[in-house]
């Protein structure tokens, strides 16, 4: 026979199979093409214009690195369940007299037409819209477009490799089915195993304590610092537990529900409930597939979007005025030489500072240990790594005549006296606070302070200590280790053209620089400019948005396909089933109900778990989102609600599309 | 007294896009009287499915009428179909048609709970039918794990636990070993000595011969029929492999 034939025989069995091969192929394009957009948009030369395209650069390589993943896992499940589904078909061509080498033939005929059509296709399509979506980024970015057509040579071999790889394995993991498979085994393979599942105690036992474990992270981690190390145990331990929660406690509870005699034989649950049982067991991993990708969704674009909408009110609470300087190691002249560039840079574009504060402090770090805190010396850098984050402070000692100026009060305090404000858990109602062997009475808890947000980085646990004199913040300095010795900070508004603060601040960054280095004091000094930052944020921002908005369609794809494939398969094995409850005595609508019943379960099981993994991560996803600054709780349940909503209403046009695909199999 | 009566049933086929017509049954007449146990028997073609779908409810005739227990099957709206063929008929099939969702108990169970009835009365109307098949003790199992004799035990014990008027068995042999049909025509044969009307469709002479009444269908009418009378099944098994071989040659036949 020639090679020909075995080419058309694949020809035909696609367009035979064209309800399952159709599908995929599409989602091998999208794969191929969302690869290539993100390929390119980290090697396009058009980011190298933008000041930090490395930013957004390494974000989109991020991407690129979960589409690979994906596409690799995907595709190869994809694949190797819609061979499960052909067994029967080809253990017909097998005894029909087909060798096993010649349908393996046949089928890298198939893997090779799916392979080209995807590849070709999916790049034709990824150059033609390219440009495209690189608009679409600029755009979030906040970037001017650029002109011209870059057609990325590297991005094309790199998804030439990788899908290349992708199709070779499916091929061969087809390959190993056949050839481990007898013919009467490929004719059965349709209708193998419908034996009743086991109840797994020990799956649910495990499950309920994942999933527990991972709530319970979740609602009770505090500290933003614990936040970020935990995050992703808590994942994982989701993650588990949805698997065992669908694998194991369904399977459970459904059979409690059969013991209870009264519920089980009633009509309504009586097939639900014993037909629940069999699909949990079949369609249980896909299902908690379904759900995971969904959460991965919905936390997704969710916290994205809301980063993005908030990234005005992140500016502003990182800079809540226009420019902060602070200078470390600094003596009194140089501070005033400082100050004198500043004014000369300011008045060169016509600028004048605006509600000035200016203060000195002393910057420690200590550990907490009980109710006392112990100094940190530089070389102590291995013991702040042992104790873990949420154990370490940062401590300021501010003068109370910097703090009265700053805040306008007219406040006295005797030697030894204090004034606390801290963004940590504060004293409980104690008076003093013992820093080494030292013992500070404390005056009053400060609700606020002019400092926060503008010393130090709110990710740390912070005291601000407001002494009674300069002298006591000096011997401060003098008797313990500090972070950057006396600090001179000031922060002010500008008024003016505000078209000209951005490079206004960019000199006057850069002149604070040059003066630090010049000096032989060696200070160093940190320049914080509201308009300076705002682009390196909007940049993040907007290319965080971007992936989120990315990743969730090729989730939501993802997930869509899966859906479609289940319903298919469903159908298929539904069909017997319910021609024999009809001959038993049920009627059509009947019939109807029942399916509608448990295909609507089973498909709104994935999205309402998904829901409930979102509430309980909210707590955690707030704190990981005051790590980036946002603090408003309002915004993000917002875009949380929003986010759900649209995509419980995408989840329902999937499931209604597909499921007239189910209903016209089983009728 | 008649429990069925077949009043000129006729059925006629249309292909899907119009055109070509195809009669599968052209004018049947019989009867059935309560406690009879009838096989129908018949070629592949001779529209025994046909007739047994119409039988069933499954299936209108184009002309004349079947009358169950004196209510006219096709004048019973669509809406109660469903409940009226649970109340009055039983069904056996070749292929069982055993969900194997569900142990062998809870397949018995279905016309009932569709029906609603309790947990309780179910169990006791499941007692005396489990005893009699002898399935007391598979209740428990799923039908993957017990014969095809015994799972056929278990679709007729699904019959009789509505107390239907009919039993329609369509080739209730025709998956089982000689053995496990000799059985399964044994309780057959019990339950109509007990007083159950059975109407059996089939083309196993074995079976047939088993039967108090057997009735030929061939082109779509009732070609032949045999009474059973004092026979044995020996001499019933003659006669009806007679009547086949005539059928075959295409003889014609009248009594």
């Amino acid at each position: 026979m020639s090679k020909g034939f075995y080419f058309k025989l694949a020809l035909q069995n696609m367009k035979k199979n064209k309800r399952t091969c159709l599908p995929y192929l599409f989602t091998c394009v999208c794969s191929v093409m969302m690869y290539y957009f993100m390929s390119f948009l980290t090697l396009n030369p058009g980011m190298d214009k933008m000041p930090s395209g490395r930013n957004v650069r390494s974000i989109m390589g991020m991407g690129t690195a979960v589409i690979t993943i994906f596409s690799l896992v995907f595709l190869f499940y994809t694949n190797s369940f819609l061979m499960k589904r052909r067994k029967k078909e080809l253990g017909l061509y097998n005894i029909l007299g087909m060798e096993k080498k010649h349908i393996g033939l046949m089928l890298f005929c198939e893997t090779f037409i799916n392979g080209v059509v995807s590849l070709a296709l999916g790049l034709l399509l990824g150059i033609l819209g390219s440009k495209l979506i690189f608009l679409f980024l600029l755009k979030l970015l906040s970037f001017p477009a650029t002109l011209g057509f870059y057609v990325a040579g590297k991005s094309i071999v790199r998804a030439l490799t990788l899908f290349g790889v992708i199709f070779l394995l499916s091929y061969l993991n087809n390959l190993r089915q056949i050839h481990m498979a007898n013919p009467a085994e490929l004719l059965q393979g349709g209708n193998v195993g419908e034996k009743e599942p086991k109840t797994r105690w020990l799956l649910v036992i495990l499950g309920i304590f994942c999933l527990g474990g991972g709530y319970w992270i979740a609602v009770t981690t505090e500290s933003p610092m614990e936040a970020i190390s935990y995050f992703f145990v808590a994942v994982v331990l989701v993650m588990a537990g949805t698997y065992c929660l669908f694998v194991a406690v369904s399977v459970a509870a459904l059979k409690t529900l059969r013991k209870w005699k009264g519920f089980y034989y009633k009509t309504r649950h009586f097939t639900a409930v014993s037909g629940m049982i069999y699909r949990m067991k079949q369609n249980a991993v896909g299902l908690a597939n379904i759900c995971i990708l969904s959460t991965g969704v919905l936390l997704m674009i969710s916290t994205t979007v809301c980063l993005y909408i908030g990234r005005e009110e992140i500016i502003a609470g990182r800079y809540p005025q226009e420019v902060s300087i602070s200078a470390h190691h600094i003596e009194l002249e140089e501070w005033e030489e400082l100050q004198r560039a500043e004014e000369n840079v300011l008045q060169k574009w016509a600028l004048e500072q605006e509600n000035p504060l200016f203060w000195r402090n002393v910057q420690i770090a200590v550990i907490l240990q009980g109710e006392r805190m112990v100094s940190l010396s530089e070389d102590d850098e291995d013991k702040m790594l042992t104790v873990g984050m949420e154990k370490i402070a940062g401590v300021a000692f501010i003068p109370l005549e910097d703090y009265n100026a700053c805040m306008g009060e007219n406040r006295s305090l005797e030697p030894g006296q204090a004034l606390l404000f801290t963004n940590h858990k504060g004293l409980d109602g104690r008076k003093e606070l013992v820093i080494d062997e030292e013992q500070w009475e404390i005056v009053e808890e400060l609700p606020e302070i002019f400092a926060e947000n503008k010393v130090g980085d709110p990710m740390l646990n912070n005291y601000y200590v407001v002494v009674d004199s300069v002298e006591t913040m000096e011997r401060m300095a003098e008797e313990k280790p500090t972070l950057g010795g006396l600090t001179y900070q000031k922060s002010y508004d500008l008024s003016g053209d505000p078209k000209v603060f951005e490079q206004a601040e960019d000199e006057l960054s850069a002149r604070a620089a040059e003066l630090a280095s010049q000096s032989k004091q060696d200070y160093y000094v940190q320049v914080g400019a509201r308009e300076l930052n705002r682009r390196n944020f909007y940049q993040t921002y907007g290319g965080l948005f971007f992936l989120g908005i990315f990743l969730g369609l090729l989730f939501l794809m993802a997930t869509a396909l899966i859906i479609y494939y289940k319903q298919l398969s469903e159908g298929y094995e539904d069909r017997q089933r319910f021609e024999i409850m009809q001959k038993v005595g049920m009627s059509k609508r009947e019939v109807r109900r029942s399916i509608s019943s448990q295909i609507l379960i089973v498909f709104f099981l994935p999205l309402f778990t998904a829901m409930v993994h979102i509430g309980f991560a909210f707590p955690l996803m707030k704190r990981l989102l005051a790590l980036m600054n946002l603090y408003n709780v309002g915004l993000f349940a917002v875009c949380t609600l929003a986010t759900i909503g649209c995509f419980a209403l995408v989840y329902g046009v999937i499931y209604a599309l597909t499921a007239r695909t189910y209903y016209r199999i089983v009728n | 007294m008649s429990i069925l009566e077949v009043e000129h049933v006729q059925k006629v086929y249309t292909t899907r896009f119009g055109g070509n017509q195809v009669q599968a049954l052209a004018d049947v007449n019989f009867q059935v009287d309560a406690g009879e146990y009838v096989a129908i028997m018949g070629e592949s073609g001779s529209g025994k499915t046909t007739l047994l779908n119409i039988l069933a409810a499954l299936d209108k005739p184009t002309r004349g009428q079947v009358i169950l227990n004196g209510k006219v099957l096709s004048m019973i709206r669509e809406k109660e179909l469903s409940a009226y063929r649970r109340k009055n008929l039983g069904f056996v099939f070749q292929d069982f048609n055993l969900l194997d969702t569900f142990n062998i108990q809870d397949n018995i169970f279905l016309p009932l709970v569709l029906a609603g009835e309790s947990y309780e009365t179910m169990k006791s109307k499941l007692h005396p039918i489990a005893q009699q098949l002898r399935i007391e003790e598979i209740l428990r199992k799923f039908p993957y794990e017990v014969s095809g004799g015994q799972k056929q035990r278990v679709a007729v014990a699904r019959a009789l636990i509505t107390g239907p008027q009919l039993i329609l068995a369509d080739e209730p042999t025709g998956a089982l070993d000689s053995r496990a049909a000799g059985d399964l025509l044994t309780i057959f044969q019990e339950i109509n000595e007990n007083g159950q009307t059975i109407l059996m469709v089939t083309h196993s002479v074995m079976a047939a011969s088993r039967a108090k009444r057997v009735l030929f269908i061939k082109d779509g009418q009732v070609f032949h029929q045999i009474y059973r009378g004092e026979k044995s099944d020996e001499e019933m098994y003659g006669m009806i492999s007679d009547t086949l071989r005539i059928l075959a040659t295409g003889g014609d036949c009248y009594e």
